[in-house]
């Protein structure tokens, strides 16, 4: 069965020329990444204690707070599996590095791992959710537009990976860091952690492709990057994509909200306004400060109705 | 030159993600996909790669394992966009399972584990070569795929029938064949390594075959019959896997290659003995299409009759 299609343009109405096939490495750093990639793999059945994980040591309302909020996550992480493999048929028909076409394979991996091991958290609390509890919500998770932008022939792969990688996913590391950081039952500090070890590779990649790209591009195409950064972050970041707190007030983000506080309280791993405000900001400010030191971009502060100065 | 006819743009589905299923719906499938993560392994730590170099090798069956290694990797390729837009595929078909989505990010990083390997032998034995030397050989590999499995308007269960099922199970049958002529210790591990992930690739093929084919009518049956055709002799006839199969391209450097690297023990097996591979999976998947009510018909080849 299936839904409506559309018939628009893309990168692959063009026919395959496969060779030249330039297999060799191009970029290290990112070959390196694949290497790492496939040293370090886990297995989201085996590699968690899951047994130390009882459900019981929690009230009803905290359970279910934590099955929607792993839930949620695992909705997150899916995106990356019905989106994001649309950038790896960009590389192989626009013939970039053979490094990224190889990486993104196991990065693809990952992000499955991800969304299975969130969705093995929601089950052992009591069963995962196959949607928001409010339907008004399924905006906020359903896309950020990647798969549109992969395959489109006029949208820029160096813009759409900075913005994806370099800021957004950037942003969402740090959030994570300070999960693992601040999230005390050892069972979702533990899938945190594991998350966030291949996260480091997928933010890592973005930087290595851009430094690469840089002396090729042209100041426009540099500028088109630059703008598509500050309208991931204004328009995306800001609007609540990653933080339900970020985003406009409406009775669907106040339950998730809710759902968030109550995983806190359990210590079962989200983060709450109050604490996620300042790592916030920092990151913004690490981001822009890397972007001006290593592409020598300028991004600008931003202003939000939770901040009391501009970020 | 694809089994499935192409149209010049692309009908991409709109997807409509919730609600999002996620649990175990093909047993079977997800068990392949808990084998698989735990049979993953390293290329670039489990192989003894210091093992393997052109010394003691004549010139001529080192050049023969550069031609033969480097066509591998080209073909290994095909996958490397074509499983992303498969998974893609799979997302955005309404209600389609969680199972067969994990399975094709793991069956995409196993390609990419054997291209690397793939390249490293070719490397190893003189240098990798980036296309054919025959320019005619340029549109066989040249499959998009990519394309076809992203299509809306090409259905899936066919698709999968052909290159998950049918394809996949051909390519697990000639990597055997490839094991058997292979003495060399670091070809030989890496094809023991290759030839298992082959395995699960064809497993998941057919199992989600069975799977559908329980709901298909009869019009459905028809066209993976028609698909499984086609392929046959647009791309399996044209020497896409076994270039001695090709009619219309001259293969004697391509016969002889496998002739020399089977005698060295360098992973290749006889032209006959590849051809006999490709005629014995067609019978054997043809009888059992044949018990899940799918009739495939005879094909002819220009040289070996009806197969």
């Amino acid at each position: 069965m299936t839904t409506a299609y559309a018939e628009i343009p893309t990168i692959l109405d063009a026919p395959e020329q496969r060779f030249p096939l330039d297999l060799g490495v191009r970029i290290p750093k990112i070959r390196d990444l694949l290497r790492n990639a496939t040293h370090n793999q886990w297995n989201p059945a085996t590699d968690i204690d899951w047994d130390a994980l009882d459900p019981e040591d929690f009230t009803d309302e905290q359970r279910l707070g934590a099955r929607y909020y792993w839930s949620r996550r695992a909705w997150g992480e899916y995106g990356a599996i019905s989106e994001s493999p649309s950038l790896q048929i960009r590389y192989c028909q626009g013939k970039f590095a053979p490094d990224m076409r190889l990486y993104f394979t196991i990065r693809s991996q990952e992000e499955s791992r991800h969304a299975e091991v969130c969705f093995r958290m929601a089950e052992r609390l009591g069963g995962y959710f196959e949607a928001p509890q409010q339907a008004a919500f399924q905006g906020a998770v359903a896309t950020h537009g990647v798969r549109r932008a992969a395959l489109d022939p006029e949208a820029s792969l160096e813009s759409t990976i900075a913005a994806l990688v370099c800021a957004a996913e950037e942003i969402a590391f740090d959030v994570f860091r300070h999960l693992v950081e601040m999230t005390p039952n050892p069972v979702a500090r533990q899938v945190c952690k594991l998350i966030m070890r291949d996260e480091v590779r997928h933010c890592a990649f973005g930087w290595h492709f851009i430094n690469s790209r840089l002396p090729h591009m042209s100041p426009k195409e540099i500028e088109d990057m630059r703008q598509a950064v500050i309208t991931m972050i204004e328009k995306v970041e800001l609007n609540g994509y990653h933080s339900a707190w970020l985003a406009p007030v409406t009775p669907s983000t106040a339950i998730e909200m809710a759902h968030d506080r109550l995983t806190w309280e359990a210590g079962l791993g989200a983060i709450v306004e109050e604490l996620e405000k300042p790592v916030f900001a920092a990151s913004i400010a690490r981001i822009r400060a890397q972007m001006k030191s290593a592409w020598g971009i300028d991004i600008p502060m931003f202003r939000h109705h939770k901040f009391a100065t501009e970020i | 030159m694809t089994a499935i006819s192409q149209n010049a743009s692309t009908a991409l589905l709109n997807e409509k993600r919730f609600p999002l299923g996620l649990s175990e719906r093909i047993k079977s499938i997800r068990s392949l996909y808990e084998e698989a993560k735990v049979a993953r392994w390293d290329p670039y730590r489990d192989v003894a790669w210091r093992g393997l170099d052109a010394t003691g090798v004549d010139a001529r069956t080192a050049e023969a394992a550069r031609r033969f290694w480097s066509q591998r990797a080209w073909t290994e390729y095909t996958g490397l966009a074509e499983t992303p837009a498969l998974l893609v595929r799979f997302c955005l078909e309404l209600d389609r399972e969680a199972d067969p989505k994990y399975f094709l990010t793991v069956r995409n990083t196993e390609e990419a584990w054997s291209i690397e390997c793939f390249h490293r032998i070719a490397e190893a034995m003189g240098g990798y070569l980036c296309e054919p030397t025959d320019a005619a050989w340029k549109p066989v590999y040249n499959q998009h795929l990519y394309k076809v499995a992203l299509d809306a308007r090409n259905a899936l269960d066919p698709y999968v029938a052909v290159h998950c099922a049918l394809e996949d199970g051909l390519e697990y049958d000639l990597f055997r064949a490839f094991g058997e002529h292979a003495s060399q210790p670091v070809i030989r591990s890496v094809l023991d390594k290759v030839t298992a992930s082959k395995l699960r690739h064809a497993k998941f093929g057919w199992l989600y075959l069975e799977t559908r084919a329980a709901r298909m009518d009869h019009r459905a049956r028809e066209a993976v019959a028609s698909h499984v055709v086609a392929w046959v002799g647009n791309v399996l006839w044209q020497g896409y896997h076994v270039p001695s199969l090709s009619s219309a391209i001259d293969t004697t450097c391509d016969v002889e290659d496998r002739r020399l690297l089977a005698a060295a023990g360098l992973g290749a097996a006889p032209a006959a003995e590849e051809e006999a591979v490709v005629i014995d999976a067609l019978a054997r998947a043809r009888r059992r299409l044949a018990e899940l009510d799918i009739e495939l018909p005879l094909v002819q080849h220009p040289r070996l009759g009806g197969v």
